[in-house]
């Protein structure tokens, strides 16, 4: 018993310790692991399903009706095969890596951002407000879109902003949890919109809670017939997360966040303001939020509706996935992204059922986000490299 | 159940009750306890003194099972023991009363008591309340406990929440009870309670070990006394045969240091001004009470004292870490009693902090952010927006090279130094941008003696440069060696300025204790006399 307590101490204090090419590689593996048991599962699956043309015939077992080469052949595919799949994925990346750098951005300064995903319903209404507003004063043309679009995106980093700000004097000044509070955010935020949508700013045309088309010089000039992705708004993520890195490493509001972050009681020795620091952290993440709606309502529906997906939630699995650094987001976004397109394309031309395509996606993730995860959980509870009692401290 | 029956129960006749041998635990940089053979006789009070960072709750952890010690084994009633968690030694018959309490404020004295080990009804389904009120009352009355086992925790004073932990100790068969500087929250009154208390625990055959750095307590209270520095045991004394004086000297340590070279003081204007100032801790209790000292261009002024009378909420609220609850700072001519930290470091206070890991270093930053930290803001480190990497690092080089800082390795994070170098780096970074007042608060705690002298000396070496320097330390050596004027804390006040050449260690000792010896109450009017004119 104890011997296997001591061995599992160890994996956890070695996993600690792993430097950044021992935790890419782990990743790696883990991405291989996922795939050869998601191939199993598919395979196995594959027996009690029905079909018209099985892949395999098993005397004294049955039909197989699933090929987990063909299958991840498919979702490859369906990721990258034609423009228009690459566009999906590009996309999808894109949203993800706002939500990602949002989620990342508070983990930086110590704080669980919960509350992507309301920041960025919020944002996304206040975005598609703002630019349905300002429509009709611009020229329909280049200039009208340098003008709304940057408009568009400032109205859902305000908002986005406000909606993080709000856990974040909480957490400050009251001592509430971010975790609670932006949970229970998140639904306060999706019940607003939905009152505003369906009784103020909604289109009255229609029978549906959704605002109008936004106007053409809102929506992101399309880099791919046929899809809605922009390169503007991916190199714009692209931007951001380079902008991240340059804050917490070159700027000393980004070395006080992080280091209120890592060990708050020498932040106060520095003389920062740790309370402040929330706030601010909680507002840029939130703000990020706001983006990542605006980029939704922008890019991909071009209008507000209701049953906006979670990528504010995916965003935390691909934050922690990437260890919260904000240029290891980029690889994870686009991981998700792939997961997210290749996994439509699955279900519609193998008919693989969605279930099983999502138990596939579940295991990678779960895989590759475990190690990372548990690395979190053992620095926290203080395994790696052990530290002295400070006296009079609570150690049980 | 009577003692008789338990201590039969699988123990050696003759053994000591707890006997730890040859411990050692060492962390990365510090060796908390050095090779500690320490034994405790079944029905006695043991008391384990020494400074903070002596290494007495690092030997208590590794006997609750809280460490595994590097070397060494336990042995409990003469059987060897090697405890994986709380719950091993727990299940070994031994409780620990953790100094902050850990009790479920909102449920009542019973249910806490009996918590993790709930007495059930319905074949296990449900708690039996009114079995747990009836067995928490039977223990109380046994021991002579004053408390209604219905009443909620928050509702209850601190030393009543105190006699609860005790109690859930005892509840879970605790024979060896380890009381964590029980009596640091407790009142006067309080405390000669819990001391009633431990008389009647010892009637009841069990063994007690309290951690404390308050001699008094610990002459009155326990049978022995082992005195611990610097991670190794100095001495166990019988506390008959003890007097304060002693035990004193084998805590702080004497003829440690060599004898400094110090020039008489070039005395100038008053630097820092502390009028009436008084602090609470987080706690609400008065830590410090109006207090008056200035801090002269330089000189050593010195705050002597045992930890824990204040010295550490004074320090903060001079650096700016915790607001007084009255009375005025004065820094170089301006108020800053409300002024910020950030404020005050630009206005050149350094601060040596006492706890280095947990204050003065990032351990998970490397050298180079680490000398950033509380610089950041200041002109020659950024513009107040972009890090000035380059200065930074020139600085850090700097530091390393000048204060000796071994590996010179300025990549390096924090917690891979010893500790030694971690305390030469913090000096050097805070000497090094030429402060007009250091706030330095024991600045050669756990620190080896090679280091120490060279902390000394650089002390005084912006001592002569005409700064003004604040300097708290409990060892006493220290505080004599370098100050040029020397104040004693005890209880949260400033009981005697002193001249430190010209008192002697024992009427320092009694004056730490809180006693005023004859002839200082002269001494320190004229030591006191001498800083208005």
């Amino acid at each position: 018993m104890s011997g296997l307590r001591d061995r599992l101490a160890g994996t956890l204090d070695r996993l600690v310790d792993a430097s950044p090419l021992e935790r890419l590689l782990i990743s790696v593996a883990s991405l291989v692991f996922a795939l050869v048991l998601g191939a199993v599962l598919i395979f196995v699956s594959g027996f009690v399903a029905t079909c018209n043309s099985p892949v395999v015939f098993i005397p004294g077992v049955g039909y197989g009706c699933y090929n987990p080469i063909e299958v991840y052949s498919t979702m490859l595919q369906g990721a990258f095969g034609s423009p228009i799949s690459l566009g999906q994925t590009l996309q999808e990346t894109t949203l993800l890596l706002f939500t990602g750098l949002s989620v990342a951005v508070a983990f930086r300064a110590g704080l669980f951002n919960i509350g992507t995903q309301g920041q960025m319903v919020l944002g996304a209404l206040a975005t598609a407000v703002t630019v349905l507003w300002l429509g009709p004063f611009v020229p329909n043309n280049a200039i009208g879109t340098i003008v709304v679009i940057p408009a568009g995106i400032a109205a859902g980093a305000v908002v986005g902003g406000f909606w993080g700000m709000i856990p974040g004097v909480m957490k400050a000044y009251a001592d509430a949890h971010e975790v609670i509070t932006t949970i229970m955010l998140n639904f306060i935020a999706t019940a607003i919109a939905f009152y505003l949508v369906n009784n103020h700013v909604g289109d009255p045309s229609s029978d549906s809670v959704l605002t109008e088309t936004i106007p053409a010089v809102a929506q992101f000039p399309a880099a791919i017939d046929g899809s809605r992705f922009s390169f503007f708004a991916l190199g714009a993520g692209l931007l951001v997360a380079i902008g991240i890195t340059l804050l917490y490493t070159q700027t000393v509001i980004g070395y006080e966040l992080r280091t209120s972050g890592i060990q708050e009681t020498a932040a106060e020795y520095s003389g920062v303001n740790a309370e402040r620091n929330i706030v601010t952290s909680m507002t840029l993440s939130g703000a990020l939020g706001g983006v990542a709606g605006a980029m939704y309502v922008m890019m991909a529906q071009y209008r507000w509706q209701t049953g906006i997906p979670s990528l504010g939630f995916d965003g935390i699995a691909v934050s922690i996935l990437a260890g919260n650094n904000p240029i290891g987001i980029i690889p994870t976004s686009l991981l998700f992204g792939t997961l997210k397109s290749g996994s439509l394309a699955i279900n519609l031309s193998l008919g693989v059922p969605t279930e099983l395509v999502e138990v596939i996606q579940g295991l990678i993730i779960l895989f590759i986000a475990m190690p990372e995860f548990f690395r979190l959980i053992g620095k926290r509870s203080g395994f790696g490299s052990d530290t002295p009692a400070t006296s009079g401290g609570e150690q049980a | 159940m009577s003692a008789d029956d338990e201590s039969a129960d699988g123990a050696r006749p003759g053994a000591a009750a707890v006997h730890m041998d040859g411990i050692t635990k060492r962390f990365p940089g510090v060796v908390a306890n050095d090779d500690i053979d320490f034994a405790v006789d079944r029905g006695t009070v043991h008391a384990l003194v020494g400074e903070n960072g002596a290494g007495k709750t690092t030997l208590m952890n590794v006997l609750y099972g809280l460490y595994e010690p590097t070397e060494g084994s336990v042995r409990i009633d003469g059987v060897r023991h090697e405890f994986d968690g709380p719950s091993d030694a727990m299940d070994a018959g031994i409780g620990m009363i953790h100094q902050h309490f850990m009790l479920v404020d909102t449920m009542t004295v019973a249910e806490n008591v009996v918590l993790g080990n709930e007495p059930t009804k319905w074949g296990g389904f449900a708690t039996d309340r009114a079995q747990a009120i009836e067995e928490t009352k039977a223990l109380a009355e046994r021991y002579g406990f004053d408390l209604d086992p219905t009443a909620q925790i928050d509702e209850i004073s601190i030393g009543e929440q105190q006699r609860v932990e005790i109690l859930k100790a005892l509840y879970r068969g605790a024979e060896i009870l380890i009381l964590d500087e029980p009596t640091a929250v407790l009142t006067p009154q309080e405390v000669e309670g819990l001391f009633d208390i431990l008389e009647e625990l010892i009637a009841e055959g069990k063994t007690i070990i309290f951690i404390t750095h308050k001699l008094g307590e610990a002459l009155e209270a326990a049978d022995e006394i082992s005195v611990l520095r610097d991670g190794k045991l100095v001495g166990t004394v019988s506390s008959a045969a003890a007097s304060q004086e002693e035990l004193a000297r084998m805590m702080v340590g004497r003829d440690v240091l060599l004898d400094l070279e110090k020039p008489a003081a070039q005395r100038g204007d008053p630097i820092l001004e502390v009028e009436e100032m008084s602090v609470e801790d987080d706690r609400g209790v008065t830590a410090v009470s109006d207090v008056d000292f200035a801090v002269h261009e330089g000189e050593v002024f010195g705050i002597a004292g045992v930890d824990g009378n204040g010295q550490s909420e004074l320090i903060e609220a001079i650096t700016g870490l915790h607001q007084p609850s009255s009375g005025t700072i004065t820094f170089d001519g301006s108020q800053i009693t409300t002024a910020s930290r950030s404020d005050r470091i630009g206005m050149g206070m350094a601060y040596i902090a006492e706890d280095r890991q947990k204050r003065s270093l990032v351990m998970d930053y490397d050298l180079r952010r680490n000398g950033l930290l509380g610089c950041q803001r200041l002109p020659e480190f950024s513009n107040g927006f972009r890090i000035d990497w380059e200065s930074t690092e020139e600085y850090v080089d700097d530091v390393i090279d000048e204060y000796d800082v071994r590996p010179p390795d300025p990549s390096a994070d924090a917690h891979s130094f010893s500790g030694g170098n971690q305390q030469k780096f913090i000096v050097g970074r805070e000497f090094e941008r030429d402060p007009s007042l250091v706030v330095a608060s024991q600045p050669t705690r756990g620190v080896d003696i090679g280091s120490i002298e060279f902390i000394h000396d650089r002390l005084l070496d912006l001592r002569a440069d005409g700064t003004a320097i604040l300097l708290v330390s409990s060892k006493l050596d220290e505080v004599r060696q370098l100050s040029d004027r020397l104040a004693v804390m005890h209880d949260g006040e400033i009981v005697a300025v002193v001249d430190p050449d010209a008192v002697s260690e024992e009427e320092l000792g009694l004056l730490m204790a809180g006693e005023q010896p004859a002839g200082i109450t002269a001494e320190s009017a004229r030591v006191r006399g001498g800083e208005s004119a």
